[in-house]
């Protein structure tokens, strides 16, 4: 393992990192249990659903509801902020003005020929 | 009987098996009502403890760490590594292979930057500095090297064209009765 050296465009494998084998401080290897246990218990819930024979409906993922909810409502955690108000004059309000001046004078300069 | 509800995906569903208990579970801990106990919410929802919100994204108490509060409508999302799905393990048994991405696993809020088909964060075989050196030098050195070209013409001795038939002169518009001048372009 010491001279694996990883593909071109791609990242090492969890199960030849190092840390797995040579890193046995007890709290990282707890960490690492814990999130080991986390998946283990979702994979688990996947695949009941999956497998049930009863099952009439679509498995529903909760982490995609999730996700999208919070994408679609960034609003109700909005403040207006230096960046906030910088960016909406940015994008909102300069473009109207801009653009305004310029299909205007585009419009009377080259309209009239 | 079950609670159904119309979730954002626009499907109506019923909650089934294991998610249903987990949300009884969750609703129960706390003060929170209804759909809102799982939706993403922000950070000060009163009844929410913060122990609760990394069990509603089923990430650890430690690992959870919500997206810079500064006002661009986060909430209490969690901030997950920014790795594209083209960086993971292409090997191990996704749950949707083509997403690489497990059931009810955490979705990086951009997640759908991120797909396959989009931005790639793999590690790229040269470091950037060197691709950067590698491109600009080329571009910048043909573009100096056409500049000159522009500049400093070279090519073959050449004088003006010459033309047969009395330098063309039916072609040029010349009427047929006038007698054109006799041209010669040439030396024997």
């Amino acid at each position: 393992m010491a001279d694996y050296r990883e593909a071109p465009l791609a990242t090492r494998p969890k199960t030849l990192d190092p840390n797995e084998y040579f890193n046995l401080s007890p709290d990282y290897r707890r960490a690492e249990a814990e999130r080991a246990a986390l998946r283990a218990g979702l994979k688990r819930q996947y695949q009941l659903q999956l497998n049930n024979p009863h099952r009439k409906e679509l498995i529903e993922d909760p982490a995609l509801n999730r996700w999208v909810y919070a994408r679609a409502n960034p609003y109700n955690h909005f403040k207006a902020t230096k960046k906030t108000s910088l960016l909406g004059a940015l994008f909102g309000v300069a473009p109207l003005f801009i653009l305004y001046y310029v299909f205007k004078t585009d419009r009377v300069c080259y309209g009239g020929r | 009987m079950r609670v159904s509800f119309v979730s954002q995906s626009s499907q109506c569903q019923e909650m089934a098996g294991v998610g249903f208990q987990r949300w009884v579970r969750t609703l129960s801990k706390g003060k929170i009502s209804g759909i809102s106990g799982l939706l993403p919410a922000c950070r000060s929802a009163s009844g929410v403890s913060k122990d609760m919100l990394p069990g509603k994204y089923n990430i650890r108490v430690e690992d959870y760490k919500p997206i810079a509060d500064n006002g661009e409508g986060y909430g209490d999302y969690p901030q997950l590594p920014d790795r594209s799905q083209q960086d993971r393990d292409p090997a191990y048994q996704w749950d949707h292979p083509d997403l690489r991405r497990n059931w009810n696993e955490p979705m990086h809020w951009d997640f759908d930057m991120f797909i396959r088909n989009r931005v790639d964060t793999s590690p790229t075989v040269v470091p950037w500095s060197t691709m950067c050196k590698q491109l600009f030098g080329f571009v910048g050195f043909m573009l100096f090297m056409f500049y000159l070209g522009d500049k400093f013409p070279a090519y073959q001795p050449v004088g003006p064209k010459q033309f047969p038939y009395n330098n063309l002169h039916l072609e040029r518009g010349g009427s047929p009765d006038v007698e054109p001048e006799e041209v010669k372009n040439y030396e024997i």
